[in-house]
């Protein structure tokens, strides 16, 4: 496993009340893993955790990576390991342009890798690259360019923080393909999102439900699982899709929903 | 005058601020130049459309810049008042009048690399005409010793249908003390944007800037973006005024100011007033440490709070 969590539990920051309660499960390298579940039950906060960042301390628990307890390491120095996170609203640094931020985390800077890493997510070089990071940036361009940096830093891990909120339901397919060509450089994905026609691009997944962990799985079964908790039945005959194909037979599923043994 | 009459040392630190040193150098592009050395002219270049003329005085000189009604030019014209010497006075009376239907830029440079017991003192009028663009930006180098006192007053008149941008970017070096003032009075369906920037880096440097607009005609705009920072004991004061003194003119002030280090004090005094009951006033300041978030973009890709937070210093305070 490339990431491991042990019994993470994470509280709000003043300790009042559990966000996510006991979480474990494990990345595999060279994977794409979805983190999955409804608004609130912890997702961001636990990909926040992961980075490291200093609001978002484990009350207890380990994560590893690579074997190693990053567990106190900083954000920084988790960076500096290969973890990077592409974030759900990046903010708008007036004055640092498009290529001075995309080669930020880069171990060799070159401007070629850097124009390649705007390729990768689709956004022409000649157009962005000596743009600044204002207002004149759409919400998606945004997203893609903080994608670009997090592929041009070339980590072992990128935790990708809903890429999908805010954008059209059209650009879907678009994603899957960015997804698949990070995947291609070596690099492990966790995806946090809630939408599951991002999702059904994951290998496999976890479910979150209120901050506790209900399975971790192949991701049609995980999603499965979440539909079958959110009673969503009939959603789940005609939306789990891969590959062009169904996951699972109509009766499958309404064994599943009636709880049969299986 | 050939490029080496003048002191290149004055020039260098125009590349600091990404600015072509030859831009100003007589003979080089088509702009036109005044250049001080001291109290001495150095250069005039003037071209069509644009009268610049230097009366030398006893610390200093009264220079006029006249752009003719109807220029439009897209090489700006290069003022450079430079010193070289450690300690002196130097005083500049500039007038500058855009015509009606102008479109230049002027770009000044202020450089005193050496300054240690230094005063540079200039008192600006400027009258922008009716229908107008036109873009006054001044970049200050005041050497690394702290050793200057700096006291520039400006008081500029933009007319009805014109566009005025002014930016004023004190960020390299060490700027000693400054006291900066400048009022802007915007005439009917005229626009103004004034963005400062200043950095004080040690106990030495004490920056203190008015940056006033009086919105005095109907349906005048204004922004005012000051941005600073202060370090290792430096103290910046931002004063932003903006006042609406008629139907329908719409004005902002933002300032923001990042304290570095022990002993740093950064300050803001937005002041707004209207006295149209149509009019629309506001402000914004803040203060501090840069958000939490964006340092924490900055440090998952590797840098560390203090590599982060230089980086996020330099955006801030680029022109």
């Amino acid at each position: 496993m490339l990431l491991e969590l042990e019994n993470v539990t994470i509280s709000t920051f003043d300790q009042q009340r559990i966000i996510v309660n006991n979480v474990s499960f494990g990345v595999k390298e060279g994977s794409i893993h979805s983190i999955i579940g409804p608004n609130g039950s912890g997702k961001s906060t636990l990909a926040y955790a992961i980075m490291g960042l200093s609001n978002y301390k484990l009350a207890s628990g380990k994560i590893l990576f690579e074997g190693q307890d990053i567990t106190n390491k900083t954000i920084t120095e988790r960076a500096q390991l290969g973890i990077t996170l592409a974030w759900q609203e990046p903010a708008r640094i007036e004055g640092l342009t498009v290529a001075k931020y995309i080669s930020l985390g880069m171990k060799e800077k070159s401007s070629a890798k850097a124009k390649e890493a705007l390729k990768t997510v689709n956004l022409e070089p000649e157009r962005y690259y000596d743009r600044c990071i204002d207002d004149s940036l759409s919400g998606g361009e945004r997203k893609r360019i903080e994608l670009a940096a997090a592929i041009a830093m070339q980590p072992r891990l990128i935790i990708l923080d809903e890429p999908d909120s805010g954008l059209d339901v059209i650009i879907t397919e678009d994603f899957w393909n960015i997804f698949n060509k990070i995947k291609e450089l070596n690099m492990t994905i966790l995806l946090i999102t809630h939408r599951e026609d991002i999702g059904m691009v994951a290998d496999y997944g976890t479910l979150l439900w209120r901050g506790e962990h209900l399975i971790t799985d192949e991701f049609p079964k995980v999603m499965l699982q979440y539909c079958k908790k959110a009673g969503l039945k009939e959603y789940c005959k005609r939306a789990l899709f891969k590959n062009g194909a169904k996951c699972f037979d109509d009766d499958y599923i309404d064994k599943i929903f009636a709880g049969v043994d299986l | 005058m050939t490029d080496s009459e003048y002191p290149g040392e004055i020039l260098q630190s125009l590349e600091d601020y990404n600015i072509d040193i030859r831009d100003f150098l007589p003979g080089h592009g088509s702009g036109a130049k005044l250049l001080l050395n001291f109290n001495k002219i150095s250069g005039i270049e003037q071209v069509k459309g644009i009268v610049l003329k230097g009366r030398e005085i006893e610390n200093g000189i009264v220079a006029d810049v006249v752009i003719k009604k109807g220029t439009h030019h897209d090489e700006p014209i290069h003022l450079c008042f430079g010193v070289n010497k450690e300690s002196g006075i130097q005083e500049i009376f500039p007038r500058i009048i855009a015509e009606d239907d102008t479109d230049v830029k002027i770009q000044a440079h202020c450089s005193f690399p050496n300054a240690n017991g230094l005063i540079h003192k200039m008192f600006g009028h400027f009258y922008i005409g009716k229908n107008c663009n036109f873009t006054y930006s001044e970049t200050h180098y005041h050497g690394e010793n702290s050793g200057a006192l700096v006291a520039p007053v400006a008081i500029m008149y933009v007319g009805e249908n014109s566009t005025f941008e002014n930016n004023f970017n004190l960020t390299k070096g060490t700027p000693g003390i400054v006291k900066i003032m400048i009022d802007i009075y915007a005439m009917r369906n005229s626009t103004i944007r004034s963005n400062i920037r200043a950095f004080g880096k040690s106990k030495k440097d004490s920056i203190r800037i008015r940056d006033s607009i009086f919105l005095e005609g109907e349906n005048a705009r204004s922004l005012i973006k000051m941005k600073a920072a202060a370090r290792d004991g430096g103290e910046v004061l931002m004063y932003g005024v903006t006042e609406g003194n008629a139907p329908h003119c719409n004005g902002h002030v933002e300032c923001n100011e990042i304290v570095l280090g022990k002993g740093s004090i950064c300050r803001a005094r937005p002041f707004i007033r209207a006295t149209d009951p149509t009019s629309s006033i506001s402000h914004e300041a803040s203060l501090g440490r840069f958000p939490q978030k964006w340092l924490d973009e900055l440090q998952a890709k590797g840098l560390t709070e203090a590599e982060a937070t230089d980086i996020l210093i330099e955006a801030m305070l680029r022109e």
